[in-house]
């Protein structure tokens, strides 16, 4: 009996706590312009121009960090961020009272393990269309575009970089300073697209060596504001 | 205290009897590979996902469903097709593999391209020469769907379709396709016994094909190159395909032989007949290349009478329970 006190003792006691929110927002930028889809034209380094058709793509495993020491850790961690709907690039974490943090850590794109357990709901839900269908694996981040400028005939792009087998495993972990409880990560295509040549390359559909070096690129366009 | 405690215990002990009755381990097989943990079998559940497994609304024209390509009649297999039909009469580059067991399997596919028993739907569901629809045009149909409303509410106590719950469903559903009543599992629940030819091709199995069709699954779940000439039509490179690693190459997945009297023909590209073609093959056709299976580099010597015994044994792994269970057909 004693013991059942103590545990609704604890239970009245975390309940009580009080929770602090933090606020973090994605924006997904090409220089300092953000990504309008469909409508807006964005030039590359190279002197082609190009739109956005899809964009989104996985952050997960959200953790927060005091002196490499993590503080928070988020439960059930992915986030579908998605240019097309405005609320899907809002994250809420909330966090005990009191708890200060200097980093902020998160991968880009899903665990292998998640990528092996079967069918999932919220926003892995295979409806996402973030899941390839031919073979098991959830695609990391989606861009679609066209770059009319492009000399060969078929202007449209299409990176879908995902899989998470060994040697291909595109998942890329993503480090920011950040002391704030209100901040915005945003991720700046134009250094993306530096080391992307759209003459040679327009199409990544599956699991390979490139996928894996776009997303290392990828995790390096990241910053805060 | 003590009483809850009883109640408690009652409580658990009539949860394991229901879901044991669900689905069942025999005694001689391993451990499921299926994580049941994170989709616990219903009756409501498996109804729905029977109920969809015979649903032509997972086609894009509504003409296609599951059981096209799976009848329960063959071992979920189709006979008589060595390359699978789908929409518009659409020809398939592989022979639909037989469904049962399906808890113990690890990969999905000829080539294993598939990880998870719930993401195996996807795959037909979205194939252009298959069923040629998506996941979320297939949950579309199902919200729109007064009947499938009901199916859900009743499975999940939602009536709202999502992808999850549908692929989840159907696995239920393909979960509780159990084969262990052939005459092989009776005799190895001493229930029966082989006759002297039946032993005899017993023996021989053992001998000579249980290294990857290994007891009691019949399949040792690896991927193998069985030594087929390659079909220069198909250019299929099977599991090398997924990996992209040459070591893979030619190599697909050891099928289980369990009902194989009813799920002709046979091999990935349905390229055999009979039983007694495929073992010609072993004795005589083996085609040598860097991924042969090592047991078969130097082939499989048997004579013709041997051959017959081996094959009067694998027709003790019919299991007429299984393919007529009234619970695996469509459901009325």
């Amino acid at each position: 009996m004693n013991l059942l006190i103590l545990l609704h003792l604890f239970f009245l006691n975390s309940f009580s706590q009080k929770l602090e929110s933090v606020n973090i927002s994605f924006a997904v930028v090409f220089k300092n312009n953000p990504i309008v889809l469909h409508d807006s034209t964005y030039n590359l380094h190279d002197g082609n121009s190009i739109k956005f058709e899809t964009l989104k793509f996985y952050i997960s495993n959200i953790q927060l960090f005091q002196n490499e020491v993590a503080v928070y850790t988020e439960q059930n961690s992915f986030h579908l961020i998605d240019v097309s709907d405005a609320s899907s690039q809002n994250v809420f974490l909330k966090l005990a009272n009191g708890i200060s943090f200097n980093k902020i850590k998160f991968n880009l794109g899903i665990d292998s393990t998640t990528n092996v357990g079967g069918a999932m709901g919220g926003d892995l839900d295979p409806t996402k269309g973030m899941y390839w269908t031919w073979q098991s694996g959830y695609i990391n981040f989606k861009m679609e575009g066209i770059c009319n400028t492009c000399t060969d005939s078929k202007k449209n792009f299409e990176f879908h970089l995902g899989g998470y087998q060994y040697p291909f495993n595109p998942l890329q972990k993503v480090e920011l300073k950040t002391t704030a409880n209100s901040f915005k990560i945003i991720l700046d295509l134009n250094k993306f697209f530096a080391i992307v040549d759209l003459e040679k390359q327009k199409h990544i559909m599956s699991p390979c060596a490139d996928a894996v070096i776009l997303s290392q690129q990828l995790a390096k366009c990241f910053s805060i504001k | 205290m003590r009483k809850y405690a009883i109640v408690f215990l009652c409580f658990f002990l009539f949860a394991f009897v229901i879901k044991e009755s669900l689905f069942t381990v025999p005694e001689y097989f391993p451990l499921p590979v299926y994580d049941f943990s994170k989709n616990p079998l219903t009756e409501n559940k498996i109804l729905l996902g029977r109920t969809l497994f015979y649903e032509p609304m997972l086609s894009k024209n509504n003409t296609i469903s599951c059981e096209s390509c799976h009848s329960p009649f063959s071992a979920f297999t189709h006979i008589d097709h060595t390359l699978s039909h789908g929409i518009h009469d659409s020809i398939g580059t592989r022979n639909s593999p037989t469904l049962m067991n399906l808890a113990w399997q690890k990969y999905f596919m000829w080539d294993g391209a598939v990880n998870n028993l719930d993401m195996q739907a996807l795959a037909p569901i979205s194939h252009p020469f298959e069923m040629g629809s998506s996941i979320n045009e297939v949950v579309e149909k199902l919200n729109a769907s007064e009947k499938y409303r009901k199916l859900f509410y009743n499975a999940y106590g939602d009536n709202t379709a999502t992808g999850e719950k549908t692929l989840k469903a159907i696995s239920q559903f393909m979960l509780t396709l159990v084969s262990a009543n052939s005459k092989y599992d009776k005799v190895m629940r001493k229930e029966s016994n082989f006759t002297e030819q039946e032993a005899n091709g017993y023996l021989l199995f053992k001998n000579n094909c249980a290294s990857c069709h290994t007891e009691p699954l019949f399949t040792n779940g690896n991927f193998e190159n069985n030594g087929l000439p390659m079909d220069l039509l198909l250019k299929d490179i099977g599991r090398m395909k997924v990996t992209s690693n040459k070591n893979d190459s030619l190599k697909f997945k050891v099928p289980s032989l369990r009902n194989i009297e009813y799920s002709y023909p046979y091999m990935h590209d349905g390229r055999f007949k009979k039983l007694s073609e495929v073992l010609n093959h072993y004795t005589n056709g083996i085609q040598p290349s860097k991924t042969l299976a090592t047991q078969l580099k130097h082939g499989i010597q048997l004579s013709s009478n041997e051959k017959v015994d081996i094959i009067t044994f694998l027709l003790t792994l019919s299991d007429k329970e299984f393919v007529f269970n009234p619970k695996f057909q469509y459901p009325k």
